[in-house]
């Protein structure tokens, strides 16, 4: 009778140890996979649904720049009242005499943006030597001649079921022809404000305001993040007072943003009377928002620090104070730095708390500071998918693309951060 | 062997008294803690440090037993003993670095040239300045060379300015046996050294500040023989300015380099004498099975 050894038992089970290690690194590629796949379906739908709104159709007219027409341009006041859509109609007709008809006129001057009035205006306050003179110059085109252009139109389609009709597809066409219509790259998307009309709507207020509410955001979380992990981290005695405030950090940092807006807008804006859709008050929310996160980031780090570090400082006589800011904080700095710059990538995509403060509000100016009304990026973005107009699908996903540019680059720059400023001992 | 150690102890007449019931129990399996007073000679005329009745709780564990030992002026003291026999937790009391644990207290009194540190207004800043320490694993800030010894002088306000720091950092690396080494390259981190050229310059660190004396708690236990060798020699020469008090886990290592050893068990201080009486002639039942190997 032949004896079973240990190693014959040990080698009959090792088939089936390989086998679960192998199911387990599939489970695993598998779960990667599938997350991999739905992130690139987002990024490529963004992607494909945004790329055309960094380009912007344009139509080039022959402006005669007729003193008679525009009345008096001889300081900014009367420029300002100066009859410039008169000047880019009648160039328009220029280009099309066969147009008489008003209700054709009507049809005619659609196919030019409401803003090119003001693009011209721009060249007379920039030029006021051009008055009298005849210019080239490019102005947008409406945003259904975009939508046509960028193919989202379909010309095949019957006349009543598109938004442009034979007549104006006709003189799209000459415009093709004659090189009077061209996509250029659209710097309005950069430079404007929200407006209501898709082709000179832009980013740049809701970027400004994103940007004063995060500066609000810093100048207030992360000191206060800071200076409460360390206390709490290396003064407090540990006691049931600093359990109960322990939990209760944490249980903030799961609190619903959106209730933190409510809070915002019964504290800040009833209670102490601050200016609504202002950035003040929105960085003030977001510095709730964001600081038990800095916290608890915080103190991971200060916990990381090695005992024999805080030891070796005490050991040389170095006071409490001492030991953490010359030892302990400069060990613990890159990953509050981190934890703050996570805590501040989610602040800036964050939208709820916005809408209870009124940031929600359709702001055409660039705010200009800190108490100026504003919008902020994400809510933007909100308030662009909201629009019925199809240019603006377009705007969103762009928006989209920009926002997410903005977190990457902050997550970079946590990463870039830890790793300069990591010491290793 | 036990033959010979009867016939020794007659011959002195200073360990004779307390020894005698003791020495008759010598080979019974397990001594109760009733009899576990310290044997030996604990005190020493003009002290640096004397400790009385100190007793150490964590929490409601009690971890060190109504101790009371002196350390002597200019003598290296070795503290021996098992593990969590109290031995780190009695030489982190002397120079309160058991403070920061939260659950931690301690009864009895530790004076330091007659002046008891646990006393309320006693500021454990300037303690810690007269009490250095070194410890178990080379902790060096991750700072250069330079500042590793220049930090203690600085915040103690020692120096003034550039060249008394200079100097400072020079004689404390000298005194640790590392100036030759580390002359050219006072700038690179003190981290960058090997672990025995780390533990050096902690210990230059602990004497830059000027103690009295110098705790060190197991130094040697993360180095190799070489650098082990070294840092004894080093502590030899310490002891001409300072009072060292030294735990340690080899025997061999006590026995080089202490003058007097103290042997702990489970909290209790068993025995105390000269390091060869100690090793040679070991009073207790305790002591004995430690220092010959039968356990520990």
């Amino acid at each position: 009778m032949s004896e079973t050894s240990n190693i014959d038992i040990v080698k009959k089970g090792l088939g089936k140890r390989y086998r679960a290690e192998k199911r387990f690194r599939i489970y695993g590629i598998c779960a990667i996979a599938s997350s991999l796949i739905f992130l690139a379906f987002l990024f490529i739908s963004i992607g494909s649904n945004g790329y055309t709104a960094f380009q912007q159709t344009f139509i080039r007219l022959t402006v005669h720049f007729d003193p008679e027409i525009l009345g008096d341009t001889t300081n900014r006041e009367s420029i300002a009242s100066a009859n410039f859509p008169s000047i880019v109609k009648q160039s328009l007709s220029m280009m099309f005499p066969e147009v008489t008809s008003r209700s054709d006129k009507r049809l005619l001057n659609a196919l030019i943006s409401s803003g090119a009035s003001y693009n011209v205006r721009d060249i007379v306050i920039e030029n006021p030597n051009c008055i009298g003179k005849t210019m080239q110059v490019w102005v947008p085109a409406d945003d259904d001649v975009d939508m046509l252009i960028k193919g989202h139109i379909n010309r095949e389609a019957q006349e009543g079921e598109r938004r442009l009709n034979d007549k104006q597809l006709g003189w799209i066409e000459q415009l093709e022809k004659d090189g009077n219509l061209k996509k250029r790259f659209n710097m309005t998307f950069f430079t404007a404000g929200d407006s209501r009309e898709p082709e000179l709507a832009g980013i740049w207020g809701a970027v400004s305001g994103s940007f004063f509410t995060m500066i609000v955001t810093l100048v207030l979380s992360f000191p206060i993040g800071v200076a409460a992990a360390i206390y709490l981290e290396e003064f407090a005695k540990k006691n049931r007072w600093t359990d109960i405030i322990e939990v209760n950090i944490n249980n903030l940092a799961a609190v619903p943003s959106i209730v933190f807006g409510l809070l915002g807008l019964a504290v800040f804006l009833n209670f102490f009377g601050m200016p609504r859709s202002a950035p003040l008050v929105g960085g003030l929310v977001m510095t709730l928002m964001t600081l038990p996160v800095i916290i608890i980031a915080s103190r991971a780090a200060l916990k990381s620090v090695p005992p024999s570090i805080r030891e070796a400082a005490l050991g040389v006589g170095a006071s409490q104070v001492q030991m953490v800011f010359h030892h302990v904080l400069p060990l613990a700095l890159p990953g509050m730095l981190t934890g703050a710059i996570i805590g501040m990538a989610r602040a800036l995509g964050e939208t709820a708390p916005l809408l209870m403060i009124g940031m929600v509000a359709f702001i055409v100016d660039i705010p200009s500071g800190f108490t100026d009304p504003s919008t902020a990026l994400p809510v933007q973005i909100f308030l662009w998918a909201d629009s019925p107009e199809r240019g603006f699908l377009e705007k969103t996903s762009a928006a989209i693309m920009v926002l997410l540019t903005f977190l990457i680059a902050m997550n970079a720059l946590a990463v870039i951060l830890r790793k300069k400023f990591e010491k290793r001992w | 062997m036990s033959a010979e150690k009867k016939s020794i102890y007659p011959d002195k007449p200073e360990l004779q008294f307390e020894n005698k019931r003791k020495f008759t129990n010598k080979r019974e399996p397990l001594v109760d803690r009733e009899n576990r007073k310290t044997v030996g000679q604990p005190t020493v005329e003009n002290p640096r440090m004397s400790c009385l009745n100190v007793n150490v709780y964590y929490g409601d564990k009690q971890a060190i037993h109504d101790v009371t030992l002196d350390i002597g002026r200019n003598e290296v003291i070795a503290m021996i003993g098992p593990s969590g026999c109290g031995k780190s937790t009695f030489l982190r009391c002397l120079n309160r670095m058991n403070d920061t644990i939260d659950f931690c207290r301690l009864t009895g009194t530790i004076l330091l040239d007659g002046k008891n540190i646990y006393d309320k207004d006693v500021d454990v800043v300037p303690l810690r300045a007269q009490v250095g320490m070194v410890f178990q694993k080379p902790n060096p800030f991750p700072k250069s060379i330079y500042e590793n010894v220049a930090y203690g002088p600085k915040i103690h306000g020692l120096v003034q300015n550039r060249a008394e720091t200079d100097e400072i950092v020079e004689t404390s690396l000298r005194k640790a046996g590392l100036w030759e080494e580390v002359k050219d390259r006072l700038n690179q981190p003190g981290t960058s050294l090997s672990g025995g050229q780390q533990q050096r310059l902690c210990i230059a660190r602990t004497i830059a500040v000027g103690p009295e004396v110098i705790l060190m708690d197991e130094p040697c236990s993360a180095l190799d023989p070489i650098a082990t060798a070294r840092i004894e020699d080093l502590i030899d020469e310490l002891r001409e300015n300072f009072s060292i008090a030294i735990v340690t886990h080899s025997m061999q290592q006590a026995s080089r380099v202490s003058q007097r050893t103290a042997y702990f068990h489970l909290g209790d201080l068993i025995e105390v004498g000269s390091t060869d009486q100690v090793f040679l002639n070991p009073l207790h039942q305790l002591t004995e099975d430690y220092v010959t190997g039968r356990f520990g």
